[in-house]
């Protein structure tokens, strides 16, 4: 509990790292930040609603320590401000709209890719240098060399364009009505085959090589050498002694990955006109909306702070050593 | 230094990956001699396909392809190994100082290093290159280097912790060694592999970070890289009128030289830590060790 405890103390803080450096960047810019932060919002927003959204992000005729506790009123009471590209609606609900799909891609993929990816490096720890070994290890090094860029524009290309098996963009077809149709769980399935499977190709080489690096390391051990002169099965060996102990490094890659991932999906969503956060992103990037592109590294932030602490409920449960502290 | 130098090119992944980095380098120092076109001039119709004359076809603008490539790995290298060695160099000062040093500067740095990590990258560097506006290459050079010392940081922290529990470093102490000179002499020369995994790592990730902020419209359009190539081609529609090598050239240089970092690499982590080796025991040797567990009636 304590453990926990400390690490939501330290989440908190990181998430106040990440809201100063929207607070600051603007602010250090050469110029009048008001006018570099809200140069297209002249154009889309009425003047009140303009002077709200400077409030928000602390705009106020006074020092900057108070301008900083008002933006981190703002941001803790996530009030985000009011996106310039895609008025009247704010950042939240912009984001918010976009949340579900990023979520979805990154999850599924990171869960089929750490799946497969740990697997195959067990089996591959397991056979050293046997053939699957030799083949699968340098295929994964290969894997983890391709950007997430490259394959999403070559999966792209190879089945969407050139043979049209997948539809090139959208979550779902737009003529049918969301709902708990069969038909429309059908269509969201085929819009996000590509990018789940690219997003899950570039992590799952990962995956591979550091199950298999951390379970050679554990194979050595001795209590893996007595439990082989026990004469226990090569399975229960395998599964219950040495990949139960090589797992941990690879929660905490997990966790990491997991954030790389997100970076992962903005590209990918732009690639498949995908409409999650990364496309919803790229929109405001060029329009040049800077509430949402702050608002975007808030919510990421957010999502990767709580993968990180999901990664330390998970570690709790699997190391027992860090349960009495 | 020339011992490590002889085991990498004995080492067969190390020696291809370094042909591959080395072949990489001559391109780009000899950009202009090499490259068939001039890279501002119209030499070709629209989205003219790949032909003898222009071996990767032609973008929209009537450019040829593979002299944009050529000059763009001119770009693509100086932002790549400029990046890493800013990341290098901060995670490596960091990383060291807090694994010397301990307590207070070790809780202060280690918390920093922390939360660079938790907070995700691609996005912090979005808002950061959004807010500086047309970003060249070395001020994307400098957000990347600045955003992503985290991870070195951590495993070089990690590595002297347990570096200065050796009796040497304990020796140097003790002769009154100061704290310098032991970092420099004692410490970093047995962190060398580390940091050597650690820059080319960062390389590679600088690379490849820079090809995406390019992509999503964040780079300076008029300078030529593997990133703009990319998002010129994007926002003409390459791929949907059908003119993929447009995309392919970029695409092939990106994974051609991060197959080459990430061979170098691979061969420094099983240099480093020789159980990771995936070399195949020799058949005779196999055989031996066979016959001798069968002739002591033990289980192979």
């Amino acid at each position: 509990m304590a453990f926990l405890l400390r690490r939501v103390g330290f989440y908190v803080a990181a998430f106040i790292v990440a809201a100063t450096f929207n607070f600051l960047i603007p602010r250090l810019m050469p110029g009048n930040p008001v006018d570099i932060m809200f140069a297209q919002a002249g154009g889309t927003l009425p003047p009140e609603a303009l002077a709200a959204l400077k409030e928000t992000f602390g705009f106020i005729d006074q020092p900057w320590p108070a301008q900083f506790v008002t933006y981190l009123k703002s941001v803790f009471t996530w009030d985000l401000g009011l996106s310039v590209k895609f008025h009247p609606l704010t950042v939240n609900e912009v984001l918010l709209r976009a949340l579900p799909w990023t979520l979805m891609l990154v999850l599924t993929s990171s869960l089929i890719a750490f799946a497969i990816g740990s697997l195959a490096g067990i089996l591959a720890a397991w056979r050293r240098g046997g053939r699957f070994d030799s083949i699968g290890a340098p295929i994964a090094l290969m894997m983890q060399a391709m950007p997430p860029l490259v394959t999403s524009l070559l999966a792209l290309f190879v089945f969407a364009i050139y043979w049209p098996v997948f539809p090139t963009g959208y979550a779902y077809d737009p003529e049918i009505d969301p709902g708990f149709s069969l038909e429309f769980f059908c269509s969201v399935f085929e819009h996000a085959f590509l990018p789940i499977v690219t997003m899950a190709l570039a992590q799952v080489g990962g995956y591979l090589i550091t199950m298999r690096n951390s379970m050679i390391n554990l194979l050595g051990e001795d209590y893996i050498v007595l439990g082989t002169a026990k004469g226990l099965s090569d399975r229960r060996l395998r599964m219950a002694y040495a990949a139960r102990n090589a797992l941990l490094p690879t929660v905490t890659s997990f966790a990491m990955t997991l954030g790389a991932s997100f970076g992962g999906a903005l590209v990918t969503e732009v690639v498949f006109n995908y409409p999650g956060l990364g496309y919803t992103l790229f929109q405001g990037i060029t329009a040049r909306d800077y509430p949402l592109i702050q608002g975007q590294l808030l919510i990421m932030t957010l999502a990767m702070l709580t993968a990180n602490f999901i990664a330390d409920v998970l570690y709790v449960a699997l190391d027992p050593r860090l349960r009495k502290g | 230094m020339r011992g490590l130098f002889n085991i990498l090119l004995a080492n067969r992944k190390a020696a291809i990956g370094a042909a591959i980095v080395a072949f990489f380098f001559l391109i780009a120092l000899a950009a202009p001699l090499v490259a068939p076109f001039d890279i501002n001039q119209r030499v070709a119709s629209p989205h003219e396909a790949p032909s003898a004359e222009h071996v990767m076809g032609a973008t929209r603008m009537g450019r040829d392809v593979l002299s944009q490539t050529i000059h763009g790995t001119q770009t693509s290298l100086i932002v790549g190994f400029a990046a890493g060695l800013l990341v290098t160099v901060l995670g490596t000062a960091i990383g060291v100082t807090a694994g010397y040093f301990g307590g207070k500067v070790d809780e202060v740095l280690n918390l920093f290093t922390n939360i660079s990590l938790v907070i995700p990258n691609l996005p912090l560097m979005l808002v950061l290159a959004a807010f500086i506006g047309q970003t060249g290459p070395f001020v994307i050079a400098l957000i990347i280097g600045l955003t992503s010392w985290g991870w070195g940081a951590r495993v070089t922290r990690a590595q002297t912790l347990s570096l200065r529990q050796r009796d040497y470093i304990l020796a140097a102490e003790m002769l009154g060694e100061p704290a310098w000179r032991i970092i420099t002499f004692e410490l970093l020369p047995n962190l060398i592999s580390i940091i050597g995994f650690n820059f080319i790592g960062s390389v590679l990730y600088a690379v490849i970070t820079e090809a995406t902020l390019e992509f999503l419209g964040l780079g300076d359009p008029m300078v030529v890289s593997w990133g703009t190539m990319l998002y010129h081609a994007q926002s003409t529609s390459a791929l949907q009128v059908g003119a993929w090598w447009e995309m392919a050239a970029p695409c092939l240089a990106l994974v051609l030289f991060g197959s080459g970092l990430s061979l170098i690499n691979f061969a420094v982590d099983e240099i480093a830590n020789p159980r990771l080796r995936t070399v195949r025991v020799p058949a005779k040797v196999l055989a031996a060790l066979t016959n001798r567990a069968a002739n002591q009636g033990g289980r192979a």
